[in-house]
């Protein structure tokens, strides 16, 4: 017989209208880690949808002197160019500069207006490429290139840069043990839940072994309802976590665009929904499995 | 069918359950299995049907080395075995016919086959007109009825019936005794515990004696 025989299916269900209230009891208790999973992860991927748009904001500033020969401007961007952690290079001239500054600060100040030449340098904006490295790529970087000649001077923020990819490590790393925490402890929710079920019904399973049934016969079953008690309590915390979602937008989305400049809230993306009914899954077999593997190892070795 | 050499079973005390007990049961034979109550005659059973390990000695029924048998493949002893308790161990959410059935559905057969066997069980104990019932609307005589048709209904080789009458009256007994021949005279092997002396004088079989662990008479 194999797992989804019509035999094992009809015996899952029958178990379960058995136990009616304890199989109930169980999903909620997943539905409500689930939904508390659920909630975590729409902040997660908000979150990195936002840190995402801080992401791209994250450059180095190369001042030019204003004497720089042509050569010197040359090696420099020979420089660039032959570094493979750099994602894109843009020259701003001295006078785009200066028009993009007037742009935005004239409105606010006189100074602006009354200056009557251009103070500001040739510049090149360069962007990074993401990852664990790169704010020891960008401090080498800057280390080598600020003794070029020709060039006047190195920004980048870099205690911004620091605290920022500090607490995106931070971020991972509490996500990681929540996660495995969380995910244990469904377990044991499902694992404690299915024993109820076995020790409910022990004097059928006892008999069923008596009789010679195999170990598969007595497990599949109770492992199909620890796969329906996750799968149901994972689907059941999606729905709730999508009307938080559209409650959330429809009463806040205002002041989130306003503080977050533009953030739209989103829903959890496509894989973080399959993983959330995966683990449900998973959560399903594993509680199932510790219970009915501990009752058959113990009943067997009486 | 059976064969044990010097089998010895203790539960941990100074004095072992079970005492170099050797014997042979052959093919279609009608034993019964006697002594007082404490003798050892359940320890005996429930270690012929792997219910219970044993300690040393060899163990053979239907060809099977008890003693090598693994939680996995306990089942196929199991299968060779019909057990009759002495509490009949029926389901009392399940009519006659569901418990008799029961025993079928677990070895996986078909549903066609699962009817047709356990119709033929349940009319080889007389029990058709109560198909029906639950095992509380049934006599004590009529739930061992039950319990007998569910260990032949997968036509075991072997019966082990744990003092089938201890919970009943005499006169049931005997109809009881004599729906045990019946199934012997199919030739299915049959060893029954009891200690009813009465039984016993009726019946000119063989029985091996149990005594405080040791067999005195085989």
């Amino acid at each position: 017989m194999n797992l989804f025989s019509f035999d094992f299916i009809k015996t899952t269900f029958s178990n379960i209208k058995s136990n009616k209230q304890l199989f109930s009891l169980s999903v909620a208790t997943n539905f409500i880690a689930f939904t508390v999973l659920g909630i975590f992860f729409l902040l997660f991927v908000n979150l990195d949808i936002l840190f995402s748009s801080w992401d791209k904001h994250i450059q180095v500033i190369v001042y030019l002197d204003d004497k720089i020969s042509n050569s010197n401007k040359k090696k420099i961007e020979l420089l660039f160019n032959s570094n493979d952690k750099i994602d894109s290079t843009i020259f701003v001239s001295r006078d785009q500069a200066w028009e993009s500054f007037r742009g935005k600060f004239s409105s606010k100040s006189n100074f602006v207006t009354s200056l009557n030449f251009n103070p500001l340098p040739d510049s090149y904006t360069l962007r990074f490429a993401s990852g664990p490295d790169r704010l020891i790529n960008i401090r080498n970087f800057s280390e080598k290139i600020k003794n070029e000649n020709g060039v006047e001077s190195v920004e980048y923020g870099e205690k911004w840069i620091s605290r920022f990819e500090q607490f995106m490590i931070f971020l991972r790393g509490f996500i990681l043990v929540f996660g495995v925490v969380l995910f244990s402890g469904m377990i044991l929710i499902i694992s404690n839940t299915i024993k109820l079920s076995i020790y409910s019904r022990k004097d059928e399973i006892d008999l069923m072994t008596l009789l010679g049934a195999t170990n598969q016969y007595i497990k599949v079953p109770l492992l199909l309802e620890g796969i329906l008690q996750g799968v149901s309590g994972s689907l059941l915390a999606l729905v709730s976590v999508k009307f938080i979602h559209l409650y959330i937008v429809f009463w806040f989305q205002g002041s989130l665009e306003s503080v977050f400049r533009g953030l739209e809230l989103q829903y959890l993306t496509k894989p973080i929904i399959f993983s959330v009914i995966s683990t449900g899954i998973i959560v399903g077999v594993l509680g199932s499995s510790i219970s009915a593997n501990q009752f058959l190892h113990r009943h067997n070795s009486e | 069918m059976i064969k044990v050499f010097n089998l010895y079973k203790s539960y941990g005390g100074i004095a072992p359950v079970l005492s170099d007990i050797s014997f042979d049961i052959q093919d279609g034979e009608f034993v019964f299995l006697t002594g007082q109550s404490g003798a050892g005659k359940t320890t005996l059973f429930k270690v012929l049907f792997g219910w219970e390990k044993f300690d040393r000695g060899q163990i053979l029924v239907g060809g099977i080395n008890v003693g090598k048998l693994n939680e996995k493949n306990l089942y196929q002893l199991r299968r060779k075995v019909g057990f009759v308790f002495q509490d009949y161990k029926l389901l009392m959410k399940k009519t006659v016919f569901e418990n008799v059935a029961f025993a079928q559905q677990i070895v996986g057969a078909n549903m066609k086959t699962v009817r047709t066997k356990t119709w033929n069980a349940l009319k080889n104990v007389g029990l058709v007109k109560k198909k029906d019932s639950y095992p509380s609307q049934l006599s004590g005589g009529e739930q061992q009825r039950v319990s007998i048709a569910r260990a032949i209904v997968n036509d075991p080789e072997l019966i082990l019936a744990d003092e089938p009458t201890g919970n009943l009256d005499s006169e049931i007994s005997k109809e009881i005794f004599a729906l045990f021949e019946k199934i012997n005279q199919q030739g299915k092997t049959i060893i029954i515990a009891t200690h009813s002396a009465e039984i016993l004088r009726k019946k000119e079989r063989r029985h091996l004696l149990l005594k405080r662990g040791k067999l005195l008479q085989s």
